[in-house]
């Protein structure tokens, strides 16, 4: 897997103003680009296809609603994308939760979420193996507050008390954690960094 | 802040979940620090590694179509600009970007020149005219409205300005603009600008920076400003340095 800086701030500036002028061309080049992403986080966030695809839509349509707020002084666009998909499966993760205490508040047991179909399953299994073999660069420790950080969208301090540890060392194992997993691809792909 | 707290903060920064003071603080801080804007951008490269390495999965192909099909119902229903560069309205006009550009570099160099005319000298035949060419704009461009307002500084503030909205036509599919003019003696760095609504609503505009005491913002946008009716500017930490009353031209 090559790590390259393919984005160029000018270009995707001028790719969201023209999705924001709702141009066909501009929204085939964003799904091209990242639907693939944001559907594998969806199984791995959400776990099943359903809720991946319905991820990736609901993701789109967000990004069209407030592409006038992209600023590429903020940040990539990359990024701006697949933090707005894992804002939107977090918020669906928190709805589940919600759903499943409001039923049983009331006497009412939760349907069991209905069994994974053989193709999912596999999908599920084939990114946590990928997952974990990526994820072996990092310590466990390392890992594991990335993992909240990430795909649980926990706050720093939320991490730190989940784990029993300051703040300020959760803090320190994301920012290496993030490195590591960049220049090991950097490695991989035989770039400098 | 100092580039050691920043580089401390950018996971959470980069991740969302930092807010409030500390995250303007960080972002002020990117705006002028070139080294921790290479640390964000290795980071944000970490982020894109991970998405590669863990959850990169194509979808169904029929998932694109989906999709498309759905940003198609949303464009239609809160209006739709056509694919091709030029389109004709029913009365003969055209409509086109680069002529929405044109009228842009027209219409600031029209407030630029005009306004402050106006607000500095104050002669009523000036405001005259400058009404009139607000109104032949208007009609050329066709918009709903000019609004403007003048920027007030706060206590110990030295920030003044002007505030521009031009108030496109939805129906008509036209884009909205706001520009703010600053001027703060002595103010370095940048300052935030947020159109505020009578119902609480509020909106950002790309912040401003300041050079030599002179700056301003702009935005171009398919989105309704009609309800935003005052401006406000605050420093990087919070603190409120001017307000604007947003009124018709």
């Amino acid at each position: 897997m090559k790590l390259v800086r393919t984005d160029e701030p000018g270009s995707d500036l001028a790719l969201m103003t023209d999705f924001a002028a709702r141009q066909e061309r501009a929204a085939g080049v964003l799904y091209d680009r990242f639907a693939s992403r944001i559907y594998g986080l969806g199984v791995v966030m959400l776990g099943n296809h359903q809720a991946a695809q319905d991820l990736v839509q609901d993701t789109f349509v967000k990004l069209w609603r407030t592409a006038d707020r992209y600023d590429p002084q903020r940040g990539r666009l990359e990024t701006w994308v697949l933090l707005t998909a894992r804002s939107l499966a977090i918020d669906s993760l928190r709805r589940r939760v919600l759903e499943s205490r409001s039923l049983q508040s009331v006497g009412v047991q939760p349907e069991d979420d209905p069994e994974p179909l053989p193709d999912e399953r596999a999908a599920v299994s084939d990114l946590s193996a990928r997952a974990k073999r990526a994820m072996s660069v990092l310590s466990p420790e390392q890992r594991s507050a990335l993992e909240l950080a990430y795909f649980g969208g926990r706050t720093t301090a939320e991490v730190a008390a989940l784990e029993g540890i300051p703040q300020g060392t959760v803090k320190t194992r994301i920012r290496a954690a993030l490195l590591r997993l960049r220049s090991e691809m950097a490695r991989e792909s035989g770039d400098d960094v | 802040m100092t580039c050691d707290e920043v580089r401390e903060l950018l996971p959470e920064h980069l991740l969302g979940t930092l807010e409030g003071p500390d995250d303007l603080e960080v972002r002020r801080h990117l705006r002028g620090c070139a080294r921790c804007r290479e640390e964000r951008m290795q980071l944000e490269e970490g982020v894109s590694a991970l998405s590669f390495a863990v959850h990169d999965q194509d979808p169904p192909p029929e998932l694109r179509e989906r999709v498309l099909r759905t940003l198609d119902e949303e464009w239609e229903e809160t209006g739709r600009v056509p694919a091709t560069p030029v389109a004709t309205r029913g009365d003969g006009r055209e409509r086109s970007p680069w002529r929405a550009l044109a009228a842009a570099a027209v219409f600031i160099a029209l407030v630029a020149s005009a306004v402050f005319g106006v607000t500095q000298t104050h002669k009523a035949s000036v405001a005259t005219a400058d009404a009139q060419s607000y109104q032949n704009l208007l009609a050329s461009l066709g918009g709903l409205d000019f609004r403007i307002g003048k920027l007030h500084p706060t206590e110990g503030s030295t920030m003044h300005g002007q505030v521009l909205i031009y108030d496109g036509d939805p129906s008509g599919d036209w884009q909205s603009w706001a520009i703010v003019f600053a001027k703060a003696p002595g103010y370095t760095g940048s300052a935030d600008a947020t159109l505020l609504a009578p119902d609480g609503t509020s909106r950002e505009l790309p912040p401003i920076d300041f050079e030599e005491g002179d700056g301003h913002t702009w935005q171009v946008t398919y989105s309704d400003l009609a309800r935003f009716d005052s401006v406000r500017i605050t420093s990087p930490s919070g603190e409120v340095l001017a307000t604007a009353t947003i009124e018709h031209a």
